[in-house]
């Protein structure tokens, strides 16, 4: 849960984060799908990772899982390299794949035995709990069921393990809304538990409601990164005010943009302080004024003006 | 909204692949499926049909040697098994007829069968006919379309045998005619394989399916082509048919009716099925949920060998079967006295001196090691089939290794290879004793064994093609066994230096139990194998995963 400031050194905390990555770059072809990526996720960190589709996000699970091959820079997990050391690395750390592909001829019963005694033990109490919760039959045939009901089967598996670092990509997609709330629970309390998790995700309300960090990622480059609030003190907020009456013609202020969203409403987007404004509102007939924080989903947005296609 | 879908419909007239309509895009993608596969079988046709009239003309240039041979082959019940009952020895044309007919036949059922389940069962598995039928095309004209790109592969089958039988300087309308009775037995397999892949829940069972089809068919051609008064046995197998439509020895094109009807049949069927069945499932009952079974957990390779075993008995059991009868009819081989120099000349043929007991089963061990290098291909083709879907990726973020994983593969792979072998020869020697012929258990184990270094050699080299170009691998591996199996007989038959013909791994190996077992040999194919297996478990580390 320790917040550390998004420019903290990544090899200061390297002996003892959860995550580390230095300068990983991965090129496929002509493509370059990690650009020069640092990344530190503390252990006891819940730490949401953004960004559209093509952005990066399972390429760098895969360099950090050693699963694909840093073209450049090195990541390590929970301190082990796992390119040169996957075994070690894997120990302590559990995986959610975006896509549940599993084997369709097991039964959901056998797939979670087999993936539990590959992966070295885990928590069975608490895996017949999760089986509860998520209300998966663990009879049916991987075959036969859905891609939410096959990914619960992968959510299961990952969160029995009690492992040190959960590592999820997407893992929320194909699930329903009580199931996206149940899974809420599960990050929660492995976060209350010291277990780190790296989330990987587009579901802005998702990671606003479990994240303690969010890293935002574009083209291959991480664009912004830190708290959420450190995230929305950065940006800019959001003023609307309604008049008794037209809304007035103000002069132009220094780093605000007004616009009239109604026949008596104005909207301030204000970078910096509210001061200028309150100050070019006096003596005008207000009759409503409201200040509201910019959500998660807005600044995304913002990353992504312009710039969702290269 | 109207607005957007008005602009769209301009739009999709304006593509030109669009313009083609959404049937021959089906088969277009059928087809470019199919590429590999109806290019390896081509090979195979051409080449196969090339050989036997310019060896048979080479070996046998005057009257009176291929009058020896017809009275010394002619009732060699062993050879009828493969090459079905002969009906003219005595010119190039009829012994081609002969030759290739019984043999590519076999191919044809296999390619049709193959190819449909691919199509048709293989898309449905991946989730791609969904997407297909999602679009505006019906399940019929999906279906039909498919069937065509076979028909059109099942043409460039056609071609690719007439090409080598007109290179061969037979006819070229007896010609054109041979190739149509061996393809002729395509639309039948496929008919097969596409109401298996009605009945069955996914490929794979679909491939099983058909596959105890085309061996019951075969067998009944055995019995047919071997047992006295069984003759009549021919018309119940499509294998048959094409014997009966006598190519270059009196044809009877009429008999080309019963594939023409039982095609239409198969076909229609599986089309009227289709249109009866969910998208996904099969029409056979399958169970969708039960109790787990917690046996072959406890690691990756445990887990590959749980999910095989049903089709590794069944095909163990296949081959037990069918070794049986052939060490049965080996007894039956009668130790002829063919002259030293006409043994030498047969030899080129690729088929040693088949006319002996020893030799009879030299030869069928022969095909032993082709089928089980075939064998060690597939295997690795199951693990590229766990990488491509993925799942690979779900095990290798487990404390997995990536040269535990292949590792295990690798030896179930050997396992298996061993055990085909070992249970060929067992079952060979109770056969060879029950039928009367003088093989001694070691002896025949001993023939089982021998095919072991040259499967071996081929499992290290598509593992080390997997480790390095994973896509192509599966590809590479069958070729390189179907180049090399072949190459041995056309360097022979084309007069190419002995070096170059050295280079197939086939021309290295005794033919045991006729020759010794050519120990230094077997050791470096069996050394070159585990080195090219070693270097792919090094290449593996070291690239990234691949999926489909």
């Amino acid at each position: 849960m320790t917040a550390s400031p998004a420019n903290a050194s990544p090899t200061a905390a390297s002996t003892t984060a959860a995550i580390s990555a230095e300068g990983l770059t991965k090129r496929y072809g002509q493509t370059l799908a990690l650009d020069d990526l640092d990344l530190t996720v503390e252990a006891g960190e819940v730490y949401g990772y953004l960004g559209p589709n093509g952005a990066g996000k399972t390429t760098t699970i895969r360099l950090l899982l050693g699963i694909h091959k840093p073209t450049a820079g090195r990541a390590e997990l929970l301190g082990t390299d796992a390119w040169r050391d996957p075994v070690r690395a894997h120990r302590r750390v559990a995986y959610v794949a975006g896509e549940p592909y599993l084997w369709p001829a097991m039964t959901g019963a056998e797939t979670l035995e087999f993936l539990a005694r590959v992966h070295g033990g885990v928590d069975t109490a608490y895996r017949d709990e999760l089986v509860q919760r998520f209300g998966l039959d663990t009879k049916k045939k991987v075959r036969t069921l859905s891609k939410g009901n096959r990914q619960k089967v992968q959510l299961i598996a990952a969160l029995a393990t009690r492992a040190d670092l959960l590592i999820m990509d997407e893992p929320t997609s194909g699930l329903d809304p009580l199931m996206e709330m149940a899974f809420r629970e599960c990050v929660t309390e492995a976060k209350d538990r010291g277990q780190t998790v790296f989330l990987s995700s587009h579901i802005l309300s998702e990671v606003e409601a479990v994240c303690d960090r969010v890293g935002i990622l574009r083209a291959g480059k991480l664009v912004d990164q830190g708290s959420l609030a450190e995230l929305r003190h950065l940006s800019t907020h959001t003023i609307e005010v309604t008049f008794d009456g037209p809304a007035p013609e103000l002069p132009p202020l220094p780093g605000v943009q007004v616009a009239e969203t109604g026949p008596s409403v104005l909207r301030f987007e204000i970078a910096g302080r509210d001061g200028p404004v309150i100050t070019a509102l006096a003596g005008h007939q207000v009759t409503s004024l409201v200040s509201r924080e910019p959500s998660l989903e807005e600044i995304f947005l913002r990353h992504y003006d312009g710039h969702v296609s290269r | 909204m109207s607005a957007v879908s008005q602009d769209a419909r301009p739009l999709s007239r304006q593509s030109p692949r669009a313009a083609r309509g959404p049937a021959s895009a089906v088969a277009a993608r059928v087809l470019r499926g199919g590429r590999v596969l109806t290019a390896t079988f081509g090979y195979l046709f051409a080449v196969y049909s090339f050989i036997q009239p310019v060896g048979y003309r080479g070996t046998y240039p005057a009257a009176a040697d291929r009058l020896a041979f017809a009275r010394d082959f002619g009732g060699n019940t062993g050879l009828r098994l493969f090459y079905g009952e002969p009906h003219g020895l005595l010119t190039v044309a009829g012994y081609s007829a002969w030759r290739v007919g019984g043999t590519l036949a076999i191919a044809a059922a296999a390619f049709g069968l193959v190819a449909t389940a691919q199509a048709l069962r293989g898309e449905e598995d991946a989730g791609r006919t969904e997407l297909v039928l999602a679009g505006i095309i019906s399940r019929r004209t999906a279906y039909w379309s498919a069937m065509a790109a076979i028909g059109v592969a099942a043409l460039v089958l056609w071609a690719a045998e007439f090409a080598g039988f007109v290179a061969g300087r037979l006819p070229a309308a007896g010609s054109a005619y041979l190739a149509l009775a061996t393809v002729s037995v395509i639309p039948v397999f496929a008919g097969l394989g596409a109401v298996a892949s009605q009945l069955a829940p996914s490929r794979r069972v679909a491939l099983e399916l058909g596959g105890g089809a085309v061996a019951l068919f075969l067998l009944l051609r055995a019995v047919a082509d071997t047992a006295s008064g069984a003759g009549w046995l021919r018309w119940a197998t499509p294998l048959g048919w094409a014997e009966e439509l006598r190519p270059f020895t009196g044809a009877r094109p009429a008999v080309l009716l019963l594939p023409a009807v039982a095609s239409v049949l198969l076909l229609g069927t599986a089309a009227r099925l289709a249109a009866r069945r969910d998208l996904g499932s099969g029409l056979l009952p399958a169970r969708g949920s039960a109790e787990p079974r917690l046996a072959l957990l406890s690691s990756p390779a445990a887990q590959s060998l749980r999910s095989q075993r049903g089709s590794l008995l069944a095909w163990t059991g296949c081959f037990a079967v069918f070794m049986f009868i052939l060490g049965l009819v080996s007894g039956g081989v009668s130790p002829a006295d063919i002259p030293k120099n006409a043994a030498r000349q047969l030899g080129k043929l690729g088929t040693g001196s088949i006319a002996t007991p020893s030799g009879y089963l030299s030869f069928v061990f022969f095909l032993v090691m082709l089928a089980v290098s075939l064998f060690a291909c597939a295997q690795v083709g199951t693990a590229r089939r766990e990488e491509a879907g993925q799942q690979l990726e779900t095990l290798l973020a487990l404390p997995v290794s990536r040269v535990r994983w292949l590792g295990g593969r690798l030896l179930i792979a050997a396992g298996g290879i061993v055990l085909i072998s070992l249970t060929s020869g067992l079952l060979t020697w109770a056969g060879a004793v029950s039928g009367g012929a003088g093989i001694t258990l070691p002896q025949a184990l001993e023939a089982g064994a021998n095919c072991l270094p040259v499967a071996a050699l081929f499992l290290g080299l598509t593992a080390l093609a997997y480790a390095v170009t994973p896509r192509a691998s599966v590809a590479i591996g069958y070729g390189i066994v179907t180049v090399t199996f072949l190459w041995q007989a056309v360097g022979a038959l084309l007069g190419a230096p002995g070096w170059l013909v050295d280079l197939t791994p086939f021309a290295h190996v005794g033919l045991v139990p006729a020759q010794p077992f050519r120990a230094a040999d077997a050791a470096v194919m069996a050394g070159l194998g585990l080195a090219a297996a070693l270097a792919a478990l090094a290449a593996f580390r070291r690239r990234d995963l691949l999926s489909a």
